[in-house]
């Protein structure tokens, strides 16, 4: 890769390569759609659990995966609503914004920091969600782990269009770096997470098999 | 190209770069590997900037890949050692010592449902609403016993389960039992600890305060909570609320539907 650039230019910089809009319009539009539907869903489970207090959610497979329990917790209403009414109302901003992208609107930098702002608070939100879960309620939702896929790779491609695009300050061998190998960090990340979730309940998954 | 991109990437590159005047990326660019976009870049006229772009993406992509295949390689290797060292059938005598906790005995003896619980874990609270309606209509018809499998990563577990056991001391098991499951919402989940609480409900069901509170934090309590947990280990349990029909181990949801299928199987001829 390196070679070629030189080759080209003679500089010993090779010209970085490019988040194109289509990829990052993509992302934007199908993980706000996941993320808003997962949200929904949870959303329809809680006012069923209000409901009937007995009901059993669709996502309750097994102990592990038992969605119930988790959406009746302290932590699944951490600002005293709950949480996936977070979701409903963001999601869809961000499946627009990628919608806008694809559409070949530009947006301006602020609007740009916005979604920054925004996959940020998410991610810290998910993690600490992700914590709760594992280590202290003890059991998984599936819906929630949707949203937390769908908010590791949204946070992903936004920092790095925002570095590509100077929106954030970052060094220029950083960001070609980081956009050769664009799907190996949330990858790298998501796996590390689903490695946590299975030394958490691996006496569990190993009855299963 | 939008203008979006290649303003933005003049911006980005200082200005005058002539590299922000190459498309890296048209509608009809895709880069294949020893295509034309690669030839270009090689004669260097002009595509490079594509062809970078192409290479990237399968480096990309190729790393991508190679990073999911070595997880699972991970999971599969780790999965065949767990299998060699691991028990398949527990024990009977194992699940259920003469000293466990019977909330019904068959007298029949044909069905014996062995319960490991966690009273501040939010599934199992869930599952006592399925396993209380399960008693209510098998009665006698099976044996139902309770194992303490308090964990760790919850504050009051161990308050819980020594409460329990405090309350059997008094011949109240059952009683307690329920109490903390019905009032879960009320003491579990928080870090503090709510031994004082948990007093409190032992007075409502009109135990001893003293002999409970007593009991309660005495060392052969916790030893005998301890020795649940031990044989819940011995036995292979995963997590709270684990089942045990018969010995074996009950996989399907804790559920009413979920155990009472598995109760009627082993009740069936």
């Amino acid at each position: 890769m390196s070679r070629a650039g030189r080759t080209r230019a003679g500089t010993g910089h090779p010209p970085d390569p490019m988040l194109g809009d289509r990829l990052i319009g993509g992302v934007l539009a199908v993980g706000g759609l996941l993320g808003a539907l997962a949200a929904f869903l949870l959303t329809v489970e809680r006012i069923a659990l209000l409901k009937d207090p007995a009901h059993v959610p669709s996502c309750s497979l097994n102990p592990v995966l038992s969605c119930g329990p988790v959406l009746a917790t302290g932590q699944a209403e951490v600002f005293g609503f709950a949480n996936p009414l977070i979701g409903l109302a963001t999601f869809p901003v961000v499946a627009a914004t990628g919608a806008a992208v694809l559409a070949r609107v530009r947006l301006p930098r602020w609007w740009w920091l916005a979604l920054q702002t925004g996959t940020v608070c998410g991610l810290v939100f998910v993690h600490w969600l992700f914590f709760q879960s594992l280590y202290r309620i003890g059991a998984l939702c599936l819906h929630c782990m949707v949203v937390w896929v769908a908010v590791v790779v949204l946070f992903a491609y936004t920092t790095l269009y925002n570095m590509q695009y100077r929106h954030l300050p970052a060094p220029r061998p950083v960001t070609g770096a980081l956009l050769r190998v664009h799907s190996v960090v949330p990858t790298a990340w998501l796996l590390a997470l689903a490695a946590l979730i299975g030394i958490r309940f691996w006496s569990y998954w190993s009855t299963l098999l | 190209m939008s203008t979006h991109s290649a303003r933005a990437r003049r911006r980005a590159t200082g200005g005058s770069n002539p590299r922000a005047a190459q498309r890296p990326r048209g509608r009809t660019a895709a880069a294949r590997p020893g295509g034309p976009a690669e030839a270009d870049a090689r004669a260097g006229t002009g595509g490079a900037a594509r062809q970078i772009r192409g290479t990237g993406m399968s480096t990309n992509l190729k790393l991508t890949v190679g990073l999911v295949a070595v997880f699972l390689a991970a999971v599969v290797g780790a999965v065949v050692v767990d299998r060699y060292d691991r028990p398949t059938v527990a024990a009977a005598d194992l699940l259920v010592r003469p000293d466990s906790h019977r909330l019904s005995t068959a007298a029949d003896g044909r069905v014996t449902v062995v319960e490991f619980l966690d009273f501040e874990c939010a599934p199992c609270r869930a599952a006592y609403v399925g396993v209380e309606k399960l008693r209510a209509e098998y009665g006698d018809r099976i044996t139902y016993v309770v194992r303490y499998f308090p964990l760790t990563q919850h504050p009051n577990a161990f308050h819980a389960a020594h409460a329990a056991e405090a309350a059997a001391r008094q011949g109240r098991f059952e009683a307690m039992y329920k109490k903390l499951f019905d009032t879960q919402d009320a003491w579990g989940g928080r870090p503090p600890s709510q031994a004082a609480v948990l007093e409190s409900y032992a007075r409502e069901l009109g135990l001893d305060p003293a002999r409970f509170t007593a009991d309660a934090a005495g060392a052969e309590v916790a030893a005998r909570v301890r020795a649940d947990v031990t044989d819940g280990d011995s036995a292979g349990v995963p997590s709270t609320p684990t089942f045990f029909v018969n010995g074996a181990l009950f996989t399907g949801a804790p559920t009413y539907d979920g155990l009472k299928a598995a109760v009627d199987k082993a009740l069936a001829p």
